[in-house]
């Protein structure tokens, strides 16, 4: 490193170059001026693009609808219209079979996370987490439309099960249906789970595995007691985000849900579409609220900082 | 304490669990590319090979607009995203106020796209509305169309999608930097920005060049945000979305999810056998040094 630097700017004891006296327009730009504040760019984005919409959600929820937009005012018309609705029923529904999503995505990832770490040797663990980096990265749009020539009627689940001679009629529940739109949302998130699992379980030490095996602690004792106790953080994590996209996430009901099939992101579509933007902003409001009582409440019972001590 | 490796065939099984879920992930693509190829289309008895789904994509003149826009797209994302998520780690190293900026960084990634596209398609218009009535006010011509919706509030869609993977990416990379380093420059008389660049920058080069590729591909694939904020031009995610529901599967459909599916598994896929390989390297090196007479 030392010389890296000197190669670069040689000076006869080493090092850089100072200037004596910076000029107005170095002193502007330099590390006591613009320098310091660019670095808060990303903050000040975040609170103009994120945080102040987000917020302002909440107001416009309580604007007057016209007829193509909405103008100030203060009515929960759009909230009383949602609840007295066949939406409320709706995102009721959609919030059970989130909640289905969330529970197979952690019985079938979760113990991928714990054998990567308790099982697989340091040096590969990274690497056998990264398999799963290929399948999140290709788009969601494009693995939830390759469900359809999969659980389809002629899909690849019933000619091989026809094949095999296990069922005489194609199975048709598994596509345009609420367990088309479960079956999605796990193959959607299921990395979600084994990202955040493998992560909460990198700050459980190895000897602990040691000391329940020492003690003679059976599998599920272990795994009851000790590993999802000390992985509690990143399993909410996981659980929260699953859940919230299961529930937001327009696309999943739409291409494998069949006609009836929706969720909150469908709904603020369909009141977006219909120009009814206070009621949009009202079913918006409701999900962030969820979201933030969530977390809240993860935070309250297990720390959700412990994730990143990793990184920290 | 029981030998991990005692029962061979569990150990196996457990493997043979853990690439079945990948399987199970990924096979629903090889799937969709693989119909892709088929003059004859889903659910034909025949397989014929043929590229005739994709020649006719790219020789489509409105689907090679949408590429190149999703092209712009995601070059304009990675060149915002990706500075922004370096200098927000090198903040987040720095701040007293970690739970606080980690929850504004990553709190995107909590909100679903539809809810999240909403809120900035309703607040792109009121902003547009309040510039309007101040530039009218001003007569100054040049306020009054800065938030209209187009390419900028599709791009700071694809910003506030593409940011918190960006950030989590750099950070986890910086993680394993020594700020001493940095320190040891600047006693040296380096500035903040020589030891930024010769110092620190060659040790998280990996990461930022991964930050790039994932902003890439996640720019690449997006489409929810994309559709509310976009204005007048479309992207190819755009185009399959609105095929799908309004044609149905078609054969071209089928060419279109393969280029994305292609596209993501060259880019990931050669990112992550170039990781594998320079971590295999730098195994090997660390290595040699720490017992050089084994090594040879």
């Amino acid at each position: 490193m030392r010389r890296d630097i000197e190669s670069t700017s040689p000076t006869a004891g080493g090092g850089w170059d100072v200037p004596a006296s910076p000029s107005p327009w170095q002193r502007l730009i330099g590390e006591d001026g613009l320098q310091k504040w660019v670095f808060y760019v990303p903050i000040a984005f975040m609170v103009l693009f994120f945080a102040i919409p987000m917020t302002a959600t909440v107001v416009w929820s309580v604007f007057e609808r016209t007829q193509f937009w909405m103008e100030p005012g203060f009515t929960f018309s759009a909230y009383e219209n949602f609840f007295t609705s066949a939406r409320v029923e709706n995102y009721l529904s959609s919030m059970i079979h989130s909640a289905w999503a969330v529970v197979i995505c952690f019985v079938l990832g979760f113990p991928v996370a714990v054998f990567v770490r308790r099982r697989v040797p340091r040096v590969a663990q990274h690497r056998v987490i990264l398999l799963f980096i290929l399948p999140f990265m290709i788009s969601e749009l494009v693995r939830v439309f390759a469900m359809r020539p999969v659980l389809g009627r002629y899909g690849l689940v019933n000619s091989f099960l026809m094949d095999i001679g296990l069922i005489n009629e194609p199975i048709t529940v598994i596509l345009f249906s609420p367990l088309g739109v479960i079956i999605g949302d796990v193959l959607s998130f299921l990395p979600f789970m084994v990202f955040a699992g493998f992560l909460a379980m990198e700050a459980v030490q190895l000897y602990v595995f040691e000391v329940c095996d020492d003690l003679g602690a059976g599998t599920v004792r272990t795994f009851s007691d000790v590993i999802v106790p000390l992985a509690a953080p990143g399993i909410f994590a996981g659980s929260v985000f699953i859940f919230v996209n299961s529930l937001g996430v327009a696309l999943v009901p739409i291409i494998l849900g069949g006609p009836g099939a929706v969720n909150a992101g469908l709904i603020v579509n369909q009141a977006i579409v219909a120009l009814d933007f206070p009621l949009a902003m009202a079913i918006s409001t409701i999900m962030i609220v969820t979201l933030m009582a969530l977390l809240y409440v993860g935070h309250r019972l297990f720390d959700l900082t412990k994730i990143l001590e990793p990184i920290n | 304490m029981r030998d991990d490796y005692s029962s061979k065939l569990g150990y196996g099984l457990k493997w043979a669990y853990l690439l079945s879920i990948v399987g199970a992930l990924l096979a629903p693509v090889f799937h969709i590319v693989y119909i892709s190829f088929n003059e004859h289309g889903f659910s034909a008895r025949i397989y014929e090979f043929t590229t005739d789904w994709y020649r006719v994509v790219l020789g489509d003149i409105m689907l090679v607009a949408s590429l190149k826009w999703t092209f712009y797209l995601a070059l304009s994302a990675v060149l915002t995203a990706v500075p922004m998520g370096l200098l927000a780690a090198k903040l987040y190293k720095r701040t007293q106020h970690k739970v606080a900026f980690v929850t504004l960084m990553l709190a995107p990634l909590f909100v679903p796209a539809d809810i999240m596209a909403s809120s900035l398609l309703v607040f792109f218009r009121n902003a547009n509305g309040v510039f309007e009535l101040l530039g009218e006010a001003l007569g100054w011509e040049w306020l009054t169309h800065w938030f209209e919706l187009g390419f900028l509030t599709a791009l700071i869609g694809q910003i506030l999608y593409t940011l918190p993977y960006a950030f989590v990416i750099i950070l986890i990379t910086m993680s394993r930097y020594h700020p001493q380093q940095t320190e040891a420059a600047r006693g040296c008389g380096a500035t903040g920005w020589q030891a930024f660049c010769q110092v620190e920058f060659p040790q998280i080069r990996a990461g930022v060049f991964s930050a790039c590729a994932f902003v890439v591909i996640l720019s690449f694939n997006e489409a929810t945000r994309t559709a509310l904020l976009k204005g007048g031009f479309d992207t190819f995610a755009n185009v399959l979305v609105s095929q799908m529901l309004n044609v149905g599967m078609s054969g071209e459909s089928y060419a279109m999810a393969g280029i994305m599916s292609i596209v993501a598994i060259t880019v990931i896929g050669g990112f992550l056998i170039y990781t594998l390989i320079q971590s295999g390297r730098l195994e090997r090196v660390a290595r040699a040094k720490a017992d050089p007479l084994m090594s040879s």
